[in-house]
């Protein structure tokens, strides 16, 4: 038991420091000296150093891939847009679950009945086929509405990656607030005469908290990833992991290390916010038992 | 009752609560069909007064205080709290209504918000309602978190999980009591809590209504916890009111065989006490479909063909005793 | 209904100690340290007789019949001390030694059974399956077994009822199946934790019948655990009550209820409403709250509750003696009811409530 505790302890210290760390070499990069530019190819001895002719040591981390760029360079540096399309699209798929799930648990009847079937419908196409039919008609749309300009290929990956976490954030957040609007403490609150403003912003969101926190932790490891086969698929941001993995593995045989490092960042990431969100889910289980 | 009737309902000027002809339906899975929780209920509450209504699991005792509170809606009937219908009132005007009225719930951990301190809990209804100044607020909150014995100190820094079953429960207490109520409808209040804090909180309870001038209402299933506590008592079986009557006499004459079994099952602590056969064997059947007539019927001993087919109605079967029953047990009277 | 007999239980001696309990403590670790569940009790339970075993939560009786049934889990458990039943040694026993007694020896009623019945199991084979398992039954004679034990506890159309699943029955049929499993194959014992508190009062009373019924005809001991002393006075021959993870008073159940001598168990009864009282008596409340069982106080567990304390009380711990003039009646008192004035407690310190 304690042995368990422990590792569990550790794996929430390891995935914290994980995250800082790769956040800070990613916004910190371009003022790195160990870090080089993206574009910067790498020369040993003023020779390019392209066809994947250096392994991972000394001149390049991870090696380098067949242009001659440093595969630990780019990690840094797409890391960048890996966890910002991830965090971007948790942050909306959050806002957007969390209420409609709310409002649906909360007021239940039509409401309910609505997002109800929103949610199933979007649950029931497959996530991938979804994102990327979605991806490429906002492309279509982008072209042929004036104003939509800035919709970048960031901001479209951003909105099919949202549209992918909201439905299950929904489903979940509307699970709990049922079974929270049935607890005494909200009938309390009723009773007493709160408002369904109060009530929802007093008694039951602080309570959808732990969950939501969890839940998304969970969900943004679930999200970078599936950003990865977006842009293995050809559909994604030209700049990131699953764009590095995707360009090298054809000469996995011949240069791992330029699939393989890519590979191990998103693995790493992923694992470290499963393990946060673990952590996390434990240290807001508030004890409501005596002991 | 079990069946229905108004005979039993009082005229007088200090009713504080009138309540007639109740009715909730609730749909059945998507079977299409509804179940009659509550099937046309009547009653009232003096001021003053302790009301406990008393009824087996799933007799629809503790919706019948949901449905006064109007924290359910009714299908029908009509709710007069304080001269004023409830069923008819919405929104703000409701809100403003029920303040006067209050409930306690059975699970005391469960009344309490898990992320608040219990402090914050007791003060919430004076942020809700704007009373008085921080200052006042904290005064009041504080004299009444000592009045029933929860030292302020510690509630303003500690949370539900951190007190017990009777002392989670003693706040509820108090944050029901926040707002100056009339009437307090109790849900089982004590049946989750160890006899000796049972104890403690009833003879609280009683402090209380007698402090502040409350009314109760006090649903539970233990029929020794409701005689100490009551004025009045209403038995209640499979969503009807089966006897009503002054709780002295209902203890020591009950009227319906009902009543009986439910006296005759209750474990004496007397080893040397007579045994007493009982009376009725099975359980209260479902109330998706309800028996015929009364719907006692197929558990009574007393029960003949008219039982089966009608449904009886209240009538007196003395002073201020009321029952529903073809064949009550008092003589005279079939 | 005509009940049929009950099964195997010939050739059983019919008197002697059945469990023997010595100085058995079950400590549980957690965060805040040991937590002293049970805490020396010494007992023995005469095959048989019906005993019960009563007291508030957190006095540790559920905690003793799980003990005895060596149903606890392994980790994070300290255990010591000596559980014999039939001489057989249970304290340290492998899982293997437990599976030979479960079922046969004895076997346990929980308070919930909607949650106690696997509910995707059909009543019938959750009732046959200790049947094959334990006593090697085809699978027709365990049916034709299943049918008798379910008329045995007073199911109407058992033949029916075998098919159906747990969801479908009422609470007291629920529990009548758990008592019909518990029964299958016989055992010398039964353990019945709080056997009837989920239940209604008028279920209560049937199932508390059915019980007493069963220990008679099939000599079976039975062990009641329960909070409410109603439950025991009529359906027990002697009991024990439970404090703070000690046992405070053992006596026949006539005369713990004749002439209670520990002050917990007077204050108990006195607690509690009866339908004899006129409606508003005062409640003879036990303020305070049960002790700590990871810092239990020095001396008796119930000193700072007790009107009888005295000085002695809160500083030496008493130990259970036999009485004077009842050899059978034992406390853990060092001042018994009726030997001292009681005195006014001190102002409840408002954090003490309960």
């Amino acid at each position: 038991m304690t042995v368990l505790r422990r590792l569990r302890r550790a794996g929430g210290w390891f995935a914290a420091t994980w995250l800082v760390a790769l956040v800070g070499l990613a916004v910190t990069a371009p003022w790195l000296p160990f870090v080089r530019a993206a574009d910067e190819k790498v020369r040993v001895g003023g020779k390019l150093q392209s066809r994947y002719r250096l392994g991972p040591g000394r001149h390049a981390l991870f090696g380098v891939d067949n242009s001659g760029f440093d595969i630990f360079a780019r990690c840094i540096h797409y890391a960048r847009n890996s966890l910002l399309v991830g965090v971007s699209a948790t942050v909306i798929g959050l806002l957007v679950g969390g209420a409609l799930g709310v409002a649906a648990g909360y007021f239940r009847g039509w409401v309910d009945r609505i997002v109800s079937v929103v949610i199933d419908c979007i649950l029931s196409i497959p996530a991938l086929v979804l994102a990327i039919v979605l991806v490429s008609r906002l492309d279509d749309i982008r072209q042929e509405l004036p104003g939509l300009g800035w919709v970048t290929r960031r901001w479209q990956v951003v909105a099919a990656l949202s549209l992918l976490a909201v439905a299950p954030l929904a489903r979940i957040v509307r699970a709990q607030t049922l079974a929270l609007r049935e607890r005494e403490f909200v009938l309390a609150a009723r009773s007493l005469g709160a408002t369904s403003r109060r009530v929802i912003a007093t008694e039951i969101l602080p309570n959808l908290v732990p969950t939501m926190v969890t839940v998304a932790s969970t969900g943004l490891g679930l999200l970078i990833a599936a950003e990865g086969t977006l842009a293995f698929l050809g559909v994604g941001l030209g700049e990131s992991w699953g764009y590095l993995i995707e360009a090298n593995r054809r000469r996995l045989d011949k240069a791992w290390w330029a699939t393989v490092f890519p590979c191990l960042m998103l693995f790493v990431t992923v694992m470290a916010f499963n393990l946060l969100g673990d952590r996390l889910s434990r240290r807001f289980d508030v004890r409501e038992v005596i002991t | 009752m079990a069946g229905t009737g108004t005979a039993h309902l009082r005229d007088a000027d200090d009713i504080v609560l009138r309540v007639e002809g109740l009715v909730v339906e609730f749909p059945v899975g998507r079977t299409g069909l509804t179940v009659q929780a509550v099937s046309g209920i009547s009653l009232d509450v003096r001021r003053g007064e302790t009301l406990g209504l008393v009824g087996e699991s799933g007799c629809g005792k503790s919706t019948t205080g949901k449905l006064l509170m109007q924290l359910l809606r009714p299908t029908a009937g009509s709710v007069r709290f304080d001269g004023v219908e409830l069923t008819t009132l919405s929104g703000e005007a409701l809100r403003r209504a029920r303040t006067r009225m209050q409930m306690i719930f059975q699970d005391p951990i469960s009344s309490l918000n898990p992320r608040r301190t219990v402090r914050d809990v007791v003060l919430e209804p004076l942020r809700i309602w704007k009373r008085g100044t921080a200052a006042e607020q904290s005064a009041k909150v504080d004299a009444l978190l000592a009045e029933v014995g929860i030292d302020p100190a510690r509630a303003a820094e500690s949370r539900a999980h951190q007190f017990s079953g009777g002392q989670c429960q003693r706040i509820s207490i108090a944050r029901s009591l926040v707002l100056d109520p009339t009437l307090l409808i109790c849900d089982e209040p004590v049946s989750a809590l160890d006899v000796s804090v049972q104890a403690q909180v009833i003879n609280l309870l009683e402090d209380l209504k007698a402090a502040h001038g409350l009314t109760l209402l006090f649903i539970a299933h233990d029929l020794a916890v409701v005689k100490n506590i009551s004025d009045r008592v209403a038995v209640m079986y499979l969503g009807k009111l089966c006897e009503v009557g002054d709780c002295a006499t209902l203890y020591r004459a009950p009227a319906h065989p009902y009543t009986r079994l439910l006296l005759d099952s209750i474990p004496i602590p007397d080893p040397a006490a007579p045994d007493v056969p009982v009376t009725a064997d099975g359980e209260p059947p479902s109330p998706v479909l309800p028996p015929s007539g009364c719907r006692f019927h197929p558990r009574c001993p007393a029960a003949t063909e008219l039982c089966a087919t009608t449904e009886p109605t209240m009538r007196p079967v003395g002073d201020d005793q009321f029952v529903a029953c073809h064949h009550p047990l008092v003589a005279g009277l079939t | 209904m005509t009940r049929p007999r009950p099964l195997q239980t010939a050739g059983r001696p019919a008197e002697g100690p059945l469990i023997e309990l010595t100085d058995v403590r079950t400590h549980f670790a957690t965060e805040r340290g040991l937590v002293r569940a049970v805490d020396g009790v010494t007992l023995t339970i005469q095959r048989g007789r019906a005993v019960g075993l009563v007291g508030e939560s957190g006095s540790g009786k559920t905690v003793l019949s799980r003990s005895i049934m060596g149903l606890l889990p392994r980790r994070g458990v300290v255990r010591s001390g000596s559980i014999r039943f039939e001489g057989t040694e249970l304290i340290d026993a492998p899982r293997s030694t437990l599976r030979s007694l479960w079922g046969r020896e004895m076997a346990m009623v929980f308070q919930d059974p909607m949650t106690s019945l696997n509910p995707l199991m059909r009543v019938g084979e959750q009732i046959a399956e200790p049947l094959r398992i334990h006593l090697g039954q085809s699978r027709a004679e365990a049916r034709d077994t299943t049918i008798r034990l379910l008329t045995e506890v007073r199911i109407p159309s058992p033949a029916e009822r075998l098919r159906q699943y747990p969801y479908e029955l009422s609470g007291g049929m629920r529990q009548r199946v758990m008592i019909a499993i518990a029964l299958a194959c016989g055992p010398t014992a039964l353990l019945a934790d709080e056997p009837t508190t989920a239940l209604d009062v008028t279920v209560q009373a049937q199932i508390l019948a059915l019980l007493s019924e069963e220990r008679r005809e099939r000599n079976m001991t039975l062990v009641l655990v329960t909070h409410d002393l109603g439950v025991v006075a009529r359906h027990t021959d002697e009991v024990a009550v439970m404090y703070g993870g000690k046992v405070v008073e053992r006596a026949p159940t006539a005369a713990l209820f004749r002439r209670t001598r520990m002050p917990y168990t007077e204050a108990l009864m006195r607690s509690i409403p009866t339908v004899d009282d006129p409606p508003h008596t005062r409640l003879a409340a036990i303020p305070g709250r049960p002790p700590d069982l990871v810092e239990p106080p020095p001396g008796c567990r119930f000193a700072a509750r007790c009107a009888y304390a005295r000085e002695r009380c809160h500083a030496e711990e008493p130990s259970l003696v036999a009485s004077s003039d009842d050899p059978d009646h034992h406390y853990a008192c060092w001042y018994p009811v009726g030997t001292v004035e009681p005195v006014a407690l001190r102002p409840a310190d408002p954090a003490a409530v309960g």
